[in-house]
C-alpha cells in the first residue's frame, strides 16, 4: 500500500514536471542566433563561446531525451555565454582600433614637432 | 496500521528531497552571492546604465527570481541557474559599457587626428613655401616617367639614411606634391614599391625595401590620403635599374617608386 502510494506521488510529480516544461523551441532558436552572431563577429577564440557551444550541445541532447527543462536551462545559459563572447570580441576590436589610432597620433605629433 | 507507513513514506520522500536540496544549497548560495555582487556593481555604474539599460534590468530580474526561488526547498539547481543568468547579464552590460566608452574615445581621437593632419599639412606647406620653391613645378615634372607600368615617380636613396627605413625631412616637398596631386585626382590610387641594391642579405633587403615603401605610405596617410588608395610592395634587390657593380649603379637601384594609376583608378598589376 505504501509503495503504491509513493509510486502515485512520484507519477504525479513526473506529470507535473512534464506539464510545466513545454518544448523550448523558441529558446533553442534564440541560442542558435546568438551563437551565429558571435561567430560572425569572430568570437571563435573566446572561452565563453566554447562554453556556449558545449552547453548548446548538451541542450540538444536533453531535447532528444525529452528533458525539456534541462534543455531550456542549458540553452538559456548558452545564449548568454555566446552574447558575452560577442560583446567581449567587440570590445577587444575597439581596443585594437584605439591602439592603432594612438600609434598614428603619436607619429603625427612627432612629425609636427619636427616640422615646427 | 496503514496510516503510519503512509506518513513514513511521505516523510522519507521529503527528507530525500531535503537532502538533495542541501547538497546543492552551498553552491547555489555562492552563485547567488556572486550574482548579487555583480549586479550591485553594474547598477551603480552610470556608464553601464547609460549603455546597456536592458541588460542591467534583466540582470536584476534574474537575480530577483533566484532570490525568490532560494526560499523554496530543493530549488538549488534553479537558484544557481538564475544566479548564473544574472551574473552573465551583468557581465554583458559591463562589456557593452566598455565598448561604448571605447567608441567615444575613438571619436575624440579621430577628431584629434584630423586636427593634427590639418596642422601638419599647413606646417609642411609653410616650410615648403619658405624655401620659395612651392608651385614652381607640377607633379609631372618631378622625377616621373611614363612606363608600361604607368606613371612612375622615383624617390632616390638620398631620402633615407643607409640601412634605415625612416624618411628624411628633405622628402617633405616631394611627398607634399604627391599628396596634392592625389587630392586633385581623387580617383587615382598609388602603389609604393621599395627596392634595394644587391649588397647584403637578400631577405633583409626585402624587409628594408618593404619598410621604406611603408614609411612613404605612412606619411601619405598622415597627410590625409585614405589608406585604401595606397598599396605597398617591397621587391628587395629584384628589378635593378642599373648594374650593381658600381657605387653609382647601386645608388640608382636603392629607390622607392610610386606608381600612379590612371584617372579612373586603374592600376597595373604588381610585378
Amino acid at each position: 500500500m505504501s509503495i503504491r502510494f509513493s509510486m502515485a506521488v512520484m507519477a504525479i510529480a513526473t506529470l507535473v514536471g512534464c506539464a510545466s516544461d513545454p518544448l523550448p523551441t523558441e529558446q533553442i532558436k534564440l541560442t542558435e542566433q546568438a551563437l551565429e552572431q558571435a561567430k560572425a563577429v569572430g568570437a571563435d577564440e573566446q572561452p565563453e563561446l566554447e562554453t556556449a557551444e558545449a552547453k548548446f550541445a548538451d541542450a540538444r541532447a536533453d531535447m532528444a531525451d525529452k528533458s525539456y527543462k534541462d534543455a531550456r536551462m542549458k540553452a538559456e545559459q548558452a545564449e548568454l555565454d555566446a552574447r558575452l563572447a560577442e560583446a567581449r570580441v567587440l570590445t577587444l576590436k575597439s581596443q585594437e582600433q584605439i591602439n592603432q589610432l594612438n600609434t598614428r597620433l603619436n607619429r603625427l605629433r612627432k612629425q609636427l614637432g619636427e616640422v615646427q | 496500521m496503514n496510516r503510519i507507513p503512509r506518513a513514513l513514506s511521505v516523510g522519507l520522500l521529503l527528507a530525500a528531497a531535503g537532502l538533495y536540496g542541501c547538497a546543492n544549497h552551498q553552491d547555489s548560495g555562492q552563485a547567488l552571492q556572486q550574482a548579487s555582487t555583480d549586479f550591485q556593481k553594474v547598477k551603480e555604474d552610470t556608464d553601464v546604465l547609460r549603455s546597456a539599460p536592458k541588460d542591467v534590468i534583466r540582470a536584476g530580474e534574474s537575480l530577483a527570481r533566484a532570490e525568490r526561488l532560494s526560499s523554496y526547498l530543493g530549488s538549488g539547481a534553479d537558484v544557481s541557474h538564475y544566479a548564473y543568468l544574472s551574473s552573465r547579464y551583468s557581465e554583458i552590460a559591463r562589456e557593452h559599457s566598455n565598448l561604448m566608452l571605447n567608441k567615444e574615445r575613438l571619436a575624440k581621437m579621430d577628431m584629434e587626428r584630423q586636427r593634427l593632419q590639418l596642422g601638419l599639412r599647413e606646417a609642411k606647406l609653410a616650410s615648403a613655401q619658405q624655401q620659395g620653391r612651392w608651385l614652381e613645378d607640377q607633379i609631372l615634372s618631378l622625377a616621373t616617367t611614363q612606363t608600361d607600368r604607368g606613371l612612375v615617380m622615383t624617390l632616390g636613396d638620398v631620402l633615407f639614411d643607409a640601412g634605415h627605413a625612416e624618411l628624411k625631412n628633405s622628402a617633405s616637398r616631394t611627398i607634399l606634391k604627391v599628396v596634392q596631386f592625389l587630392q586633385i585626382n581623387p580617383r587615382r590610387i598609388v602603389r609604393i614599391e621599395g627596392y634595394t641594391d644587391s649588397t647584403g642579405d637578400r631577405q633583409e633587403n626585402l624587409t628594408l625595401s618593404k619598410d621604406r615603401a611603408q614609411a612613404v605610405a605612412d606619411v601619405l596617410m598622415d597627410l590625409g590620403i585614405d589608406e585604401k588608395r595606397i598599396q605597398v610592395e617591397g621587391y628587395g634587390q629584384q628589378f635593378p635599374v642599373d648594374a650593381n657593380a658600381s657605387g653609382r649603379g647601386r645608388a640608382q637601384n636603392r629607390r622607392v617608386e610610386i606608381v600612379f594609376s590612371d584617372e579612373k583608378g586603374q592600376l597595373g598589376a604588381p610585378r
